[in-house]
């Protein structure tokens, strides 16, 4: 580029244009730039050399062994929450990490859709021109936000237990037609299951949401070259909801529901939600959601209200100012707190561990590291799960962000 | 042919002012139908709320019985805060014996005397004070809880600490009352303000040492009794790990949020993945894994106790979440400033300290005291991994037998502990960041 140097706040470049002096060996930057790091890096060195041969010495003097083995071995205690079966006696350690790993997913997974529509409502409710309604949200959010999430937690936990029956007077939650149950240990609900055919009715589901999206991207186009809008949304849902069930139906319905029953003292069959898992879900939920509204909030403040009103002076409608020239502004603003939101649901969710339910921590890094041992591999792959969810979810937030900074200006 | 109005319109009535009640009550409650309906629906729901709220909290609550069964006896429909009554020292103690709570209380006083110059006007030397709460505070108070021998070091930062603390005092005293600060004072009150700068200082020095000597001499006898870490716990062990995780993680966070943006590689490159690591894992997996893996990396025979693995677990932990937040400071500050301070010759240091430090950090004050209030509610965790904080001890309460199962109430008044404490403190960081404001935002 020549002579014209950008100084940055390194400083760095600026070199190009000192007047020139006398090379001072202890002054240079570039000496000192080396020296430091050369010295950062020896301490560094130093000390995993010292923990590493501290960490070996005491292994070898405990005689423990270090390696990844003990996950083919036998695990002999069976997790009170799971997925997928487990055996006890006959199953490994690792079908136990599997079983931490899935349990953490799943209620992950359930939070974060539970605080979206709570945090969104709660949101919206913030923003609402109606004080009371807009303190009542606000109260929530401080509330939520201020009381720790562990104390939540047990909270939830102990409160289902005084408020809810006994397994014999369960609350029956149809109504009398005895489908799904709540009682003191948890939720009950009946389970479906898949006969032969099903697999039809989801593949007609696949088709009907492809058929959805080019029907939407027809209905846009139309739109770009007439500047007529063509209603979406009603076709759409039809579309979703209509080819499947066609199908659904002429396959013969293949669908069974397995209902839970009381059998002696507890429920079988069905499928079930252990207390722990409800209360789990509800304190995370109800926390989140705080950080989410006012994420929602925070977006929706960024709009300048001139954007909205100047879409009400061209005569948009109130809902189409929304969908149209608010939310696609309020994106850059809102979404990366919801997706580290979400990062934080998974990270959360290890809470569990203090009342029970099987989450990874729970019972890989407590009991498994409890009748195992082998703390640094079950401590570092406990580590690597969380982080690699984490680098899988910035990793979307970045993409994201690069979308989002190619359509600003 | 076209209708023209010829007189002019009666004028609209002027509509309700917001300034009265009932333009108010027209404008944000009942602006429109939905809107009312609404407002009715939401003061429902409010109204019953509140209303079994106040009767189980406080209408139908026992306040004076013995046992959960005496409440029941009194009225079932209430809340036991009797046990709570019962337990209070306990939620705000621990298990500390009680004979030497005095220590603890005497610790809470020192605090308070020692930082409330900061917000006394006309006090001078503040950034002292506060480097000094930081500095030498913890060795005095850390004594005081803990107790039994002084080492040599300890000794000498005890004496310090104390030495600091009456220099605080008198200080703040002079300041507030009569203008001026400490050494000034002392100068002016022997008459040696005339004299040059050498001697005046070498005085000052030398009552310093004076006092030093006396102090130190005084404090070889004093000894408070041996209170092991396992006994300290609820409010009490929560205010400390949090207050060290405070104390500490700020500058460490200063520091990793400075290497991550540095231009030497070696040291971005290790800041940044120290802070990754530490951000992309939860707390409670930083706290097995210090009290699981620190044993194993310690030579042999070093044994950091539960209480040391823990606080510097929160510590780490929390110094990688500042790192952040002021990194992102850092990057609102615009570059010209830091030109600014090239032009004038400052070097990598002074500038960090003097121009960018301080306009990072003012702005981004909300968001350090949120990530305080994070910590605070952090340290709940540890009683996942046995310490006796106050949440185990308002768990423990439902374990004993005159109040066997009295959960609900237990945590509810923790809840209310916490909620106070957070919800203060991020009031207050508004009104911080109100009072700091120089830019000129609307």
């Amino acid at each position: 580029m020549g002579g014209i140097v950008a100084v940055g706040d390194s400083g760095k470049e600026s070199m190009h244009i000192k007047p020139v002096e006398k090379f001072d060996f202890f002054h240079d930057e570039r000496v000192r730039s080396i020296f430091f790091q050369f010295l950062t890096v020896l301490v560094v060195c130093w000390v995993v050399w010292f923990l590493v041969s501290n960490t070996a010495y005491n292994l070898e003097k405990r005689g423990l062994s270090f390696g990844l083995d003990f996950l083919g071995l036998v695990a002999p205690f069976d997790p009170d929450f799971k997925l997928i079966s487990f055996t006890v006696g006959v199953d490994t350690y690792g079908r136990i990490l599997l079983i931490g790993i899935l349990n953490t997913l799943y209620v992950s997974f359930l939070t974060i859709i539970g605080t979206t529509f709570l945090g969104f409502s709660v949101g919206i409710m913030r923003l609402s021109s109606n004080w009371l309604v807009s303190k009542v949200a606000l109260s929530f959010v401080e509330v939520a936000r201020n009381v720790p999430l562990l104390i939540q937690i047990i909270f939830w936990y102990s409160v289902i237990y005084a408020v809810l029956p006994r397994v014999k007077q369960s609350l029956d939650l149809s109504l009398g037609a005895e489908l799904a149950f709540l009682n003191i240990r948890g939720l009950y609900i009946p389970w479906p299951v898949p006969g032969d055919a099903f697999w039809m009715t989801i593949a007609a589901m696949l088709v009907a949401l492809a058929g959805a999206w080019f029907f939407r991207r027809w209905a846009r186009r139309r739109q770009d070259i007439t500047g007529r809008s063509f209603p979406v949304f009603l076709p759409v849902a039809a579309i979703i909801i209509i080819f499947p069930a066609f199908v659904f139906l002429i396959t013969g319905s293949p669908l069974a529901w397995d209902i839970p029953r009381l059998e002696g003292f507890n429920f079988a069959g069905g499928a079930s939600l252990p207390r722990a898992f409800i209360s789990l879900l509800m304190a995370l939920i109800i926390y989140h959601s705080a950080y989410l509204a006012e994420a929602v909030r925070a977006g929706v403040l960024s709009v300048s209200k001139g954007q909205s009103e100047a879409a009400l002076a061209i005569g948009l409608r109130p809902n189409k100012v929304m969908s149209l020239v608010v939310i696609p502004q309020a994106m850059p603003a809102g979404v990366p707190p919801m997706i580290s939101l979400w990062m934080n649901i998974v990270k959360n969710s290890s809470l569990a561990t203090a009342i029970g339910y099987s989450d990874l921590v729970a019972v890989f890094m407590q009991t498994s590291l409890n009748t195992a041992g082998h703390a640094i591999e079950i401590v570092g792959i406990t580590m690597a799960f969380y982080m690699i969810i984490s680098l899988t979810i910035s990793g979307l937030l970045n993409i994201y962000n690069k979308r989002v900074q190619l359509v600003e200006r | 042919m076209a209708f023209v109005k010829t007189t002019p319109s009666m004028a609209r009535k002027a509509p309700l002012s917001e300034g009265t009640l009932l333009g108010w009550l027209r404008l944000n409650l009942f602006a429109s139908v939905f809107n009312s309906i609404l407002t009715v629906f939401v003061l429902f729901i409010i109204f019953f709320t509140v209303k079994a709220l106040w009767i189980w909290g406080i209408a139908d609550a026992v306040w004076v019985a013995d046992t959960r069964r005496e409440c029941f006896n009194i009225n079932i429909n209430g809340a036991c805060w009797a046990g709570i009554i019962a337990w209070l020292d306990g939620i705000f103690y621990g298990r500390y014996p009680r004979d030497e709570l005095w220590r603890i209380n005497l610790g809470g006083i020192m605090l308070f005397i020692w930082m409330a110059p900061l917000w006394l006007p006309r006090v001078q030397g503040k950034i002292l004070v506060g480097l000094s709460t930081v500095a030498l505070y913890p060795f005095l108070a850390g004594y005081l809880f803990a107790g039994g021998d002084k080492g040599v070091f300890m000794q000498i930062m005890v004496t310090a600490a104390i030495v600091a603390l009456a220099a605080n005092i008198a200080n703040a005293a002079i300041g507030f009352f009569i203008n001026g600060n400490l050494p000034d004072f002392i100068i002016r009150s022997i008459r040696q303000n005339e004299a040059p700068e050498a001697r005046q200082r070498n005085i000052l020095l030398a009552i310093l040492a004076a006092l030093f000597i006396a102090v130190f001499v005084w404090q070889m006898n004093w000894t408070v009794e041996v209170v092991s870490w396992t006994r300290w716990g609820g409010l009490f062990l929560t205010f400390v790990i949090a207050g060290i995780g405070i104390a500490s993680a700020l500058p460490g966070g200063i520091l990793l949020a400075l290497g991550r943006r540095s231009k030497l590689t070696v040291i971005r490159v290790l800041s940044t993945s120290f802070i990754e690591v530490f951000r992309s894992v939860p707390l409670i997996t930083v706290l097995f894994m210090a009290t699981t893996m620190f044993p194993l990396f310690m030579p042999e025979g070093f044994v950091l106790n539960k209480l040391v693995q823990v606080i510097i677990a929160v510590c780490l932990f929390n110094a990688c979440y500042l790192a952040e937040t002021v990194r992102a400071g850092l990057q609102a500050i615009p570059n010209g400033q830091y030109e600014g301070a090239h032009t004038i010759g400052l070097g990598y240091w002074k500038t960090m300290g003097l121009i960018i430090m301080p306009q990072a950090l003012k702005h981004m004050i909300p968001n350090i005291v949120g990530s305080f209030i994070g910590l605070l509610k952090d340290t709940t965790l540890v009683s996942i991994i046995g310490l006796f904080d106050v949440l185990t001890i308002l768990r423990s309460i439902s374990k004993d037998g005159p109040w066997l199962g009295l959960h609900q109430e237990a945590l509810v008044f923790g809840a209310m502990l916490f909620f106070v404490l957070c919800f203060a403190m991020s009031k207050y960081s508004r009104h911080l960041e109100a009072k700091l404001s120089t830019g000129h935002k609307n």
